[in-house]
């Protein structure tokens, strides 16, 4: 103590008191290592709870469809009402289970606007992962399936730049998810880096207003490449479709003879091939991005033919992302048929034929035909938080409804509609 | 009275405005257990280690990445460098790969002395650390500057 007063200046109580407790710190930083050491392999939680959030509004500046993010939801900005938070909102919550080893297992439940209007919460993941080698993944139970370049993360808005993925090329997707198997390989060859995926499974959508979308058999793979910042998809999904929503308009068609049955057949989506084929191109050096991306979609039904195609880019100047894109759909099947003959037919008959043969015409605008300018920009303001704003010029084009719903009597195709966004994007 | 508590005011502050560019500036290592027998990684290959998209050494070995905290800026540095990335550019990467099953980014340390003492006794961890907190424990297998 005396030494101590001699060497240190004289100083206050307080700062002697800081003083011992920083020294008593430094004991104990330097006391701590030794039990540290005693874990050497780092310990895996038993469970992670994560999440991601979407709060978004969308305003659309016509009140003669709604815009909407994908066809399995029941309203979006436009119609039903100007501004809409429907459009893009949603919450996912996804617990993490590590079981043993090599064994995992997830659960992800994500709360959206539904095709009934309500947000009751549906399971997007479920399945049980065993990791057999550091390269080779088997998993069983839901699985968002791989479609496109972002069909499995499209729902975590964080994840990329835009307030949500183009809808000319997303939007259509109504069988998001298989309950079967998959099976993830990780391999080189030589610089460039792959990832192929397999599955197969079955998937069944109880459509909450009348009807239900049934798809057997999914089959499919995705295979990514990467070299430096250069990345390619190509996914590749088949599945015997059936989505059984107007099964009255095809027993009506089927009254009609042979022509009407061979209508029917035709355009009827029941258990019918349905395919998807999409490649996709990214290129990354991290200060901008380029990207783009083609798919084509068949399904021998009504659903109707399309290929659909967008690019865009972007640049990255700290925490701000100004961004562009354009996107496009195209059908590839006819959206119009002769119908019925009805020349021969009895008056009562002919009536009735002409309304099937009216309702059919306008069953085959649903193949969309559009095309969207967007820009937007993102702001990374806070860790794990994004704010992005995002403007986008909609045209449907020729006599298509484009992605639109809730179309009134007023909509006219050719006739652009402008949507303005802002998305807050938080992942937790 | 008051001059020396000034003076020791002013070191401290002297010490901090010394420490904050050095900081910056600091070498960052990318460290194996002495006991392990690879030499030298480039960057891309510890890049894949670290984002999950490989879980061996180029001997076969399998690898475990341990990662610093989320926020320190030793972390920052270092994805920038070996995959420039930005911090929000690695959580989007993450969101990604957790919320499509793909995997869990590393488990995270408080310190470079706590990475150090991990890797030092188990050869299946690899980390990275200031420079400033080498030993003979551990073997560095790339240096970013």
């Amino acid at each position: 103590m005396l030494l101590q007063q001699q060497v240190l200046p004289p100083m206050a109580p307080r700062s002697r008191f800081a003083i011992a407790t920083a020294l008593g710190l430094a004991a104990c930083c330097a006391i701590a290592p030794c039990h540290a050491e005693e874990s050497i392999a780092p310990a895996v939680p038993f469970y992670k709870l994560s999440g991601f959030a979407t709060a978004a509004l969308s305003w659309s500046d016509s009140g003669d469809a709604d815009y909407t993010s994908s066809v399995l939801k029941g309203s979006g900005a436009g119609a039903t009402a100007r501004l809409s938070a429907n459009v893009d909102s949603r919450l996912g919550l996804q617990l993490d289970l590590n079981l043993a080893a090599q064994w995992s297992a997830v659960l992800q439940v994500i709360s959206e606007q539904r095709l009934d209007k309500n947000y009751r919460p549906t399971v997007e993941w479920a399945n049980v992962k065993y990791q057999a080698t550091p390269e080779l993944a088997l998993r069983a139970g839901r699985i968002a399936l791989p479609m496109f370049l972002a069909a499995d993360y499209r729902k975590i808005g964080y994840a990329y730049p835009w307030v949500r993925t183009p809808v000319e090329v997303y939007g259509a997707i109504a069988v998001t998810s298989s309950d079967g198997v998959d099976a993830t390989y990780r391999w080189r060859a030589g610089e460039v880096k792959n990832l192929t995926q397999v599955f197969y499974g079955r998937n069944n959508v109880d459509l909450p207003t009348a009807g239900r979308i049934e798809a057997r058999k999914v089959a499919g793979f995705a295979h990514t490449a990467e070299m430096g910042p250069a990345s390619a998809r190509l996914s590749v999904l088949s599945t015997e479709l059936t989505v059984d929503i107007i099964p009255t308009f095809f027993a009506g068609l089927r009254q009609f003879g042979a022509p009407g049955m061979a209508l029917a057949n035709r355009y009827e989506s029941k258990q019918k091939h349905a395919s998807a084929v999409s490649l996709g191109l990214n290129y990354d050096p991290g200060a901008w991005f380029v990207m783009a991306e083609s798919g084509r979609m068949r399904t021998n039904s009504f659903l109707g033919d399309s290929t659909s195609l967008y690019a865009g880019g972007g640049l990255r100047h700290g925490a701000l992302t100004p961004f562009a894109t354009y996107a496009r759909v195209r059908a590839d099947s006819p959206t119009t048929s002769p119908g019925l003959p009805l020349a021969n037919l009895p008056p009562a008959a002919a009536a009735a034929g002409a309304a099937l043969n009216g309702y059919l015409g306008w069953l085959l605008t649903t193949a969309p035909e559009q095309h969207t300018v967007s820009a937007g920009l993102r702001w990374d303001f806070a860790p794990s938080m994004a704010l992005t704003g995002q403007f986008d010029r909609v045209s449907p084009d020729g006599v298509s409804r484009g992605t639109f719903i809730n179309v009134q009597p007023g909509f006219k195709s050719g006739r652009s509609i402008n949507i303005t966004s802002v998305a807050l994007n938080v992942v937790f | 009275m008051g001059a020396p508590r000034i003076t020791l005011c002013a070191l401290a502050l002297l010490a901090a405005l010394i420490a904050i560019p050095e900081r910056a500036a600091a070498e960052i290592v990318v460290i194996v257990s002495a006991k392990n027998p690879v030499s030298a990684l480039r960057a891309d290959q510890v890049a894949d280690i670290f984002l999950g998209q490989s879980a061996r050494l180029p001997d076969g070995a399998e690898v475990v990445a341990l990662d610093q905290s989320v926020g320190a800026p030793l972390r920052d540095e270092f994805y920038q460098k070996v995959s420039s990335r930005t911090p929000p550019l690695m959580k989007a990467y993450w969101a990604k790969m957790i919320f499509t099953g793909r995997g869990q980014p590393p488990r995270e340390l408080p310190s470079s002395a706590a990475v150090r003492r991990l890797v030092a006794d188990n050869p299946a961890l690899i980390g990275y650390i200031d420079r400033s907190a080498l030993d003979a424990s551990v073997k560095p297998v790339l240096v970013l500057h």
